[in-house]
């Protein structure tokens, strides 16, 4: 029973729970909170799908007559197991390699070519842009002469803290966790849905923390203004309608404590509950054995 | 080598002093009218007049440029000559590129994190809309 709930589990988690949850707006109105909930079950998905196979094999390991077909389910189980795990690793190491690759060979070429102008990167063109490059130490802010010619002071401001706090509170390795996942699985495994949502909600929370003592309005016109500088030849599908979600969420600066606090309780119960009902009886009774 | 054993002068060259090597002999050669070729001794010559380096350090850094391909290196008898590959605005250009590339596909690999995200006219129009309800 152990492995047929944890297995059923895992497949609620990886698929249609991530689609209900992106389905869900009001979710980020609590981004921080709702980010959470979205490690949690990511987390609860990866347990329970490792779960199933260890006790699929122990089951057959552990009964009281071992047949020949129960040693070739164990084994399955046991190697399904190991590949589940091996690909989370070496999808976690790759994506860490290039992204660490990529990140350190902007950087030189930055280093070289921007000047430094109140504490962020300079780059002499006219296009606007706004990013920042993360790193453990010596990230960077860097911004265009396009972008501060086309913002007021006040808007520059309102940017500048945006991309601070995402490097200070470290969203580059959020975004990178949820990359491994979404590569370490086939597509009909793993959904977009959660990697996608994860994005808008580290902006949302980068906006919050930007707006945070300053009139909201000068980081809406700022998106708007670079948004419209932006528009590509060929329009591309893109993250657009996201930009659109975090104006209107501008608007809405309240906490939402109630929403905040129900929904990391949400949180905890995902990874508790299965862990509490399914993971130790099942524990136990390999104990009893 | 532990890096602790040396005296802090030569600690100090760490990465930060390269790469301000390597910024400064750029300047020197995009100085150069036309981007002309020139030996480490004329950019030694001309780094030296206003800081203290030594000929060796400037042959290093600039093979070292030419090794990440800022620079190229051409025989010219029994030296070596180096010109520019590229003017400041173009590498800059390429870089921007480089980093709207990264942060516009689809599969990008979050190496950057972007303020915004590119935006169709459609959107952009969706998005002023909302920026008036902000606005209100």
């Amino acid at each position: 029973m152990t492995p047929l709930l944890l297995g059923a589990l895992a497949v609620l988690l990886a698929g249609p729970v991530p689609a209900l949850l992106a389905r869900w707006p009001r979710l980020r109105r609590s981004p921080g909170a709702s980010l959470v909930l979205w490690q949690s079950v990511a987390a609860a998905a990866v347990l329970a799908a490792l779960g199933a196979g260890l006790s699929l094999t122990t089951a057959h390991v552990w009964a009281p007559e071992r047949d020949w077909v129960g040693r070739v389910i164990a084994v399955v189980a046991l190697a399904v197991t190991a590949l589940v795990a091996a690909r989370l690793l070496l999808s976690g190491h790759r994506v860490g390699t290039t992204l660490r690759q990529l990140r350190r060979r902007h950087r030189a070429q930055l280093d070289l070519l921007a000047h430094r102008e109140r504490g962020v990167e300079v780059l002499d063109h006219d296009l606007p842009v706004a990013y920042c490059l993360p790193a453990l130490g010596g990230s960077r802010v860097v911004v265009s002469a396009g972008m501060l010619d086309r913002l007021t002071e006040d808007e520059v401001a309102a940017v500048l803290a945006h991309e601070r706090a995402h490097l200070r509170s470290r969203h580059d390795l959020l975004l990178e966790a949820f990359s491994v996942l979404h590569r370490a699985f086939p597509r009909w495994v793993s959904s977009r849905a959660a990697l996608d949502e994860v994005k808008l909600l580290v902006e949302v929370m980068a906006d919050r923390a930007a707006v945070r003592g300053r009139d909201p309005r000068h980081l809406g016109r700022a998106l708007v203004a670079l948004a419209e500088s932006r528009v590509p030849a060929a329009a591309l599908p893109a993250g657009g309608a996201g930009l659109v979600t975090r104006v209107d969420l501008l608007a809405d600066p309240d906490p939402h404590r109630l929403q905040s606090v129900l929904v990391l309780v949400a949180a905890v119960l995902v990874v508790v509950l299965p862990t509490a009902l399914v993971v130790l009886p099942w524990l136990l009774s390999l104990w009893a054995v | 080598m532990n890096n602790a054993e040396l005296p802090s002068s030569s600690r100090n060259l760490g990465r930060a002093t390269l790469g301000e090597l390597e910024r400064g002999v750029l300047e020197v050669l995009w100085a150069l009218p036309d981007h002309r070729s020139v030996t480490v001794r004329d950019v030694h010559a001309s780094l030296a007049e206003s800081r203290s380096i030594a000929y060796t350090t400037v042959m290093t850094v600039m093979e070292r440029l030419a090794r990440k391909g800022l620079v190229d290196q051409t025989k010219d008898g029994r030296a070596y000559t180096y010109r520019p590959r590229a003017s400041r605005g173009e590498l800059t250009a390429e870089l921007m590129h480089a980093a709207l590339d990264e942060v516009g596909s689809a599969d990008r690999s979050g190496a950057l994190v972007a303020f915004v995200a590119e935006a169709s006219a459609d959107e952009v129009e969706a998005l002023r809309a909302a920026l008036s309800r902000l606005e209100q």
